[in-house]
C-alpha cells in the first residue's frame, strides 16, 4: 500500500492545491481582496501566488522522493509525482496571467 | 519474480505476511469431478423462483445487472426514437411540450443512471473475481443488495412515465426548474428519491470493487502485474466513492427543499441554484469517466488478445488512469462556463479541461501501438473496437472544442453539445462495451455465436450513429438549442434534423439486431471450446460457461494465467475444494498480493431484498409525501440492518485452513484487517466527501450567494457552546471506550468498555437532540437550513455508531468477542472517530459563523 500512496502522491497534492486556489479566489473576490494593495500588487494575488509557489516547491520534492524500485514499480511512481507538478503548473497558471474577480 | 515485486515486498514489510512471496507449493491433484460437485453443491443458487430472491452469487448478480440495464436501455432507446420522430418536422404534433420534457428527461437519465452505471458495475461484479483470481467478490449480500435497490428504483422512475409523473427538468434537473415553485408535482420527487435509491447500488458496487480489486487477487499478485482491468476498474470505483456523494448530498438537499421548505438554493433567503450546479456537476463530469474507465479496461484486455500480443505501454496505462483519475474532478465548471464566472476560475477549468486530453491520448496511442505491433484480427469485438476508435476520437476532439472559453459561449446548450457528449458516450461507452459482450459471451454462456449476425448489427449501428450525430454538429452550429420540441421559425434546421431522424431508427434497428443475436447465441450457439480467443487471463483458467465457483482451486504463482486450467480443476492451486461446507476465498494483502487469511463469505439468503424493500419502503413514503411516517422506513431498515450482524460473526474459535502444503491461514473472524474492516474504510472515503460537499456547500453560500450575511442568530450561544462541547466529550468517551474494547478483548473488564461506549454514544446522541431544538427556524435563511443539515448529518453517524456499540456490547455479553475475535469492534471504532471528527469539525464552523 505505501507503494501506491507514493504513485498517489503527486496527483493528492494537485487535488488539495487545486482546491485552495480555487477556494482562496472565491473567498478572496467574496471579501474584496483586490481591494487591498500589497507590495506591487494585492492580497487576492499574493494569496493565490504563495499557495501556488509553495505547492509547486512540494511538488519538487515529490518529483525528486517518491519514485521508488525499479522498472514498472517506478515508472508508475515516477509518472504520477510529474502528473501531479504538471498539472498544477498548468490548471493554475492563470493566476499570474488573468484578472482575478471580473 | 519481478523487480517490481521486489519494491513492493520492501515497501509492504510492515504488512504482517503470513507467506514468502513466490513459494507456494502445489496442492496433490485430486479428481476434479468430486471438487467440482463439492464445490457447486455450497455455490450453485437455490433452484426456482427462491434463487432470484436469495442469490448472492456475484455471476448470477453480475448477469442480472447487465441483463437489466439493457432493459432499461431499450426502454431508453426507445424514448430516443420518440424524440427523434418528433423532431423529424419543425412542426411535430407527435408529442406536446408537457410530454416532450418529460421524454427527453427520461432518456437521459434512463441512460445515465440506470444503463451505463447499472452496466458497468454489472461488468465489474461478473468479471472481477474471474479476471484476479478469486471466487466471489468481497461482499456478495452488498452485491445483492445493490441490484434490488436498483430493479425497485429504476423501476419506480420508468412506471413514473406511464402515469405521466415522469421527471421533466432535464437530466440534470437544474433549480430553480425543478423548485416546488416551477414544478408543483411530485415529476422532481421522482427522480430525486428515484435516482438516490439507485445511487445506492452503486456505492455499494464501489466499495465492492475497491475491497475486492484491493484485497481477492490470486495468491501473490502485486498491483504493478494485476490485469489492467483491475487498474482500470480500481480507478473506477474510487471516483464514484468520490464522485457520487456530492450528487447524493445535492439531491437530499432538493428534497428537503421541495418538502420542507429548507431554502438551500433559493436566492430569496440565501441559497443559491448555482449550488446546485456545483453539486451535480461535481458528480456530473467524472461521471463521464467513471463510464469511460471500465469500457477503456475491457479495451486495453481485448485488443492484446485479437492482435496476438501483448499490451504496449503497461505503466504508462496504469499512470494514464491515476491522472484521468485525479483530473477529472477538476473539470466540472466547464459545465458552467456562461453563468457568469471570473476569467480566472474560467482559466482554471479550461486548462484542466484541455490537460484530461493527455493521458486518453496516452491511451489511445497505447492501443494503436499495440495494434501496430501485433497482427490484427477484425473478429467482432475488433470491429465494435474501431467503432471506438472511430467515434470517441471525435467525441474527444470536439471536447477540447468545448473545452475553449469562447467556443464553448457559442456551442452552450445547442444541439452541438449533444452531438459531442454522444460521441463520447456511445464511442467510448457503448462501443467498446458491445465489443465486451461479444468478447465474454462464451465465458456467459458458453456458446459460439451464429455467425453474420453480429456483424451487421456492428454496421448497422455504426452507420446509424454517425448519421444521426454527425451531421447534428452542424445542427447546433448553425444554431439550434437542446429542449427544444418544435422549430416553426427555422426550417433550415429541418432536413438536419431529418437525417438525423432517419439514421437514428437504422441504429436503432442495429441495437435491435445485436440483442437478437445475443439472444441466439444463448440458445441455438453451438458449445464453444475452451479459452475460444486464446487469452492469457484466468477469467479464461475455468470451464465454459463459468462454474459458480469460478476455480476448484484458487490461482497462485503456479498457476498464473489461463493455461493453469487442468491444475486448478485438480485442486492443485490454494484452498481446493468447501472442505468445511462454506464459501471460501483468500485474502491477500493489498500491494504485495501476499494471502493473509481466508474469508468465509455470505451464502443464499433473502436479507439482501428484505433490506432494498425497507429502504424502498422509506422513498416511497418520501414520494407518497408522508413525510411524518417516513422515519418507519428508516425504522426498518434499521432492523433489517441489524439482522445483518447478527448473522456475522461467530462464538467460537475455528482451527486456520489448510491453503497449500505448509500454508495454514486464520479464518477471517480472527483476524483484525478483515474485508469488512477494509469496507468499512472504502466506506468512510465516500462519507467523507459528502461531508466534504456539504462544507463546501457552507462555504460558497456564505462567499458567492447574495442575501447574506443571514439575520442574526437566536442561539444562545454560551448555553449551546456548552452542550456542544459535551456532546464532543461523550463522543470522545466513546472513541476512547470503543479502542479499550478491543484492547481488552480477552479481560473480564470488556463488557465495562462496551457499555460505557454504548452509553456515551446514546449521550452524545442526546445532547445533539438537545441543540437540533436550539437551533434557529431552517426554513428562515440558507445558513439555518444548512445548520440543520450539518446537525443531521451528525446524528445520523451517531446512530451508526450507536448500533455498532450495541451490537459490541451484545458480543461481549454472548460470548462472540475473544482474545482471538474482535466482532464489530474495529468497525465500531472507525465510525466513532468519524463521527468525532466530523463533529467537531461542524461545531467550529458554526462557532467561527457566530463570532465573524
Amino acid at each position: 500500500m505505501v507503494w501506491l500512496l507514493r504513485a498517489l502522491a503527486g496527483p493528492v497534492l494537485w487535488a488539495a492545491l487545486f482546491s485552495l486556489v480555487y477556494a482562496l479566489h472565491g473567498t478572496g473576490c467574496g471579501l474584496g481582496w483586490t481591494d487591498r494593495p500589497v507590495l506591487f500588487t494585492d492580497l487576492h494575488h499574493i494569496a493565490m501566488w504563495v499557495a501556488w509557489l509553495a505547492g509547486l516547491a512540494l511538488h519538487v520534492v515529490l518529483v525528486l522522493t517518491m519514485p521508488v524500485g525499479s522498472g514498472r514499480a517506478r515508472t508508475v511512481t515516477a509518472a504520477g509525482a510529474w502528473i501531479g507538478l504538471v498539472a498544477s503548473v498548468f490548471t493554475l497558471f492563470p493566476v499570474v496571467v488573468t484578472s482575478t474577480c471580473f | 519474480m519481478t523487480d517490481a515485486t521486489t519494491t513492493l515486498e520492501q515497501d509492504d514489510a510492515r504488512a504482517q505476511p503470513s507467506v514468502k512471496a513466490a513459494d507456494i507449493a502445489a496442492n496433490p491433484p485430486q479428481r476434479a469431478l468430486r471438487l467440482h460437485r463439492e464445490l457447486d453443491e455450497v455455490w450453485s443458487d437455490l433452484p426456482g423462483w427462491r434463487g432470484f430472491f436469495t442469490s448472492v452469487n456475484h455471476g448470477t448478480i453480475g448477469l442480472r445487472f447487465m441483463a437489466t440495464a439493457f432493459v432499461f436501455f431499450a426502454i431508453g432507446g426507445v424514448l430516443a426514437m420518440l424524440i427523434r420522430a418528433q423532431l423529424a418536422t419543425r412542426n411535430g404534433v407527435f408529442l406536446d411540450n408537457d410530454l416532450y420534457s418529460q421524454i427527453f428527461t427520461m432518456h437521459g437519465s434512463i441512460m445515465m443512471f440506470l444503463f451505463a452505471i447499472p452496466l458497468l458495475e454489472g461488468l465489474a461484479l461478473w468479471l472481477l473475481p474471474k479476471i484476479l483470481g478469486a471466487r466471489d467478490m468481497a461482499f456478495p449480500r452488498l452485491s445483492a443488495l445493490g441490484y434490488f435497490c436498483y430493479l425497485f428504483g429504476g423501476t419506480v422512475i420508468v412506471l413514473s412515465l406511464l402515469f405521466g409523473a415522469a421527471p421533466d427538468g432535464g437530466w440534470f434537473m437544474y433549480v430553480p426548474l425543478t423548485d416546488k415553485t416551477y414544478s408543483p408535482g411530485v415529476n422532481a420527487d421522482v427522480w430525486l428519491l428515484g435516482v438516490t435509491f439507485v445511487e445506492i447500488s452503486a456505492m455499494a458496487a464501489a466499495v465492492e470493487i475497491t475491497v475486492t480489486i484491493l484485497r481477492c487477487r490470486a495468491a501473490n499478485m502485486p498491483l504493478t502485474r494485476m490485469p489492467l482491468m483491475g487498474w482500470y476498474l480500481l480507478g473506477t470505483s474510487v471516483m464514484m466513492l468520490v464522485g457520487f456523494p456530492p450528487l447524493i448530498l445535492g439531491s437530499i438537499l432538493l428534497e428537503v427543499q421541495r418538502a420542507f421548505d429548507w431554502p438551500f438554493f433559493d436566492v430569496g433567503r440565501g441559497g443559491s441554484p448555482m449550488l446546485w450546479q456545483h453539486l451535480f456537476w461535481l458528480f456530473g463530469h467524472p461521471e463521464v469517466y467513471i463510464i469511460f474507465l471500465p469500457a477503456a479496461g475491457a479495451l486495453s484486455t481485448i485488443i492484446p488478445v485479437l492482435s496476438r500480443t501483448k499490451i504496449l505501454g503497461y505503466g504508462a496505462l496504469v499512470a494514464a488512469v491515476i491522472g484521468l483519475v485525479f483530473l477529472s474532478f477538476g473539470l466540472w465548471v466547464h459545465h458552467m462556463f456562461t453563468v457568469g464566472i471570473p476569467h480566472m476560475a474560467l482559466a482554471f477549468f479550461s486548462a484542466a479541461s484541455a490537460l484530461v486530453a493527455v493521458p486518453t491520448a496516452v491511451q489511445i496511442f497505447a492501443w494503436i501501438g499495440t495494434m501496430w505491433e501485433g497482427r490484427v484480427q477484425f473478429r467482432l469485438p475488433m470491429l465494435y473496437i474501431m467503432g471506438f476508435f472511430a467515434t470517441f476520437v471525435m467525441g474527444g476532439l470536439t471536447g477540447v472544442m468545448l473545452a475553449m472559453v469562447p467556443f464553448n459561449w457559442q456551442a452552450h446548450d445547442t444541439h452541438f453539445v449533444v452531438a459531442h457528449l454522444h460521441y463520447v458516450l456511445i464511442g467510448g461507452f457503448v462501443f467498446p462495451m458491445l465489443a465486451a459482450v461479444a468478447y465474454w459471451m462464451p465465458l456467459i454462456c458458453g456458446r459460439w455465436r451464429v455467425r453474420g449476425l453480429g456483424e451487421a448489427a456492428f454496421w448497422l449501428i455504426f452507420i446509424g450513429f454517425h448519421g444521426t450525430f454527425f451531421i447534428m454538429h452542424l445542427t447546433g452550429l448553425v444554431g439550434m438549442p437542446r429542449r427544444v420540441g418544435v422549430y416553426p421559425d427555422n426550417p433550415e434546421w429541418e432536413w438536419l434534423n431529418l437525417i438525423s431522424s432517419i439514421f437514428g431508427m437504422i441504429q436503432s434497428a442495429g441495437f435491435a439486431l445485436f440483442a437478437f443475436d445475443v439472444i441466439m447465441q444463448w440458445m441455438f450457439g453451438r458449445r464453444s471450446w475452451r479459452n475460444p480467443w486464446q487469452a492469457p487471463t484466468l477469467e479464461w483458467a475455468m470451464p465454459l460457461p463459468a462454474p459458480s465457483y469460478n476455480f476448484a482451486s484458487l490461482p497462485g504463482p503456479r498457476q498464473p494465467d489461463a493455461g493453469s486450467i487442468l491444475p486448478l480443476a485438480r485442486g492443485e492451486g490454494l484452498l481446493p475444494g468447501a472442505p468445511r461446507g462454506w464459501r471460501e476465498t483468500v485474502v491477500v494483502e493489498p500491494g504485495t498480493g501476499r494471502p493473509q487469511h481466508v474469508a468465509v463469505l455470505a451464502s443464499n439468503t433473502a436479507l439482501p431484498v428484505a433490506t432494498s424493500a425497507a429502504i424502498g419502503s422509506f422513498f416511497a413514503m418520501m414520494l407518497a409525501g408522508f413525510y411524518w411516517v417516513a422515519p418507519l422506513g428508516i425504522l426498518a431498515t434499521l432492523i433489517v440492518a441489524w439482522k445483518w450482524g447478527a448473522i456475522m460473526g461467530t462464538d467460537r474459535d475455528h482451527p486456520p485452513a489448510d491453503v497449500a502444503p505448509g500454508i495454514r491461514l486464520p479464518l477471517h473472524w480472527q483476524v483484525r484487517n478483515t474485508l469488512a474492516y477494509t469496507g468499512a474504510v472504502a466506506l468512510l472515503v465516500a462519507d467523507a466527501t459528502l461531508f466534504a460537499s456539504l462544507l463546501f456547500g457552507v462555504g460558497f453560500l456564505a462567499v458567492v450567494a447574495p442575501n447574506w450575511p443571514a439575520p442574526e442568530s437566536g442561539i444562545a450561544t454560551w448555553p449551546m457552546l456548552a452542550v456542544s462541547l459535551g456532546a464532543l466529550a461523550a463522543m470522545a468517551l466513546g472513541t476512547v471506550a470503543s479502542r479499550l474494547a478491543e484492547q481488552r478483548r480477552a479481560d473480564p473488564s470488556l463488557r465495562v468498555w462496551t457499555r460505557l461506549g454504548l452509553i456515551s454514544t446514546g449521550a452524545g446522541l442526546v445532547l445533539l437532540g438537545v441543540i437540533g431544538v436550539w437551533l434557529d427556524d431552517p426554513t428562515r435563511h440558507a445558513r439555518d437550513a444548512l445548520r440543520g443539515a450539518t446537525l443531521g448529518f451528525a446524528v445520523v453517524h451517531g446512530v451508526i455508531a450507536l448500533m455498532l456499540a450495541l451490537r459490541a456490547d451484545l458480543d461481549a455479553r454472548t460470548g462472540r468477542i475473544s482474545a482471538e475475535r474482535r466482532g464489530a469492534v474495529p468497525v465500531w471504532q472507525l465510525f466513532q472517530l468519524f463521527w468525532l471528527g466530523t463533529s467537531a469539525v461542524s461545531l467550529a464552523l458554526i462557532l467561527v459563523q457566530e463570532v465573524l
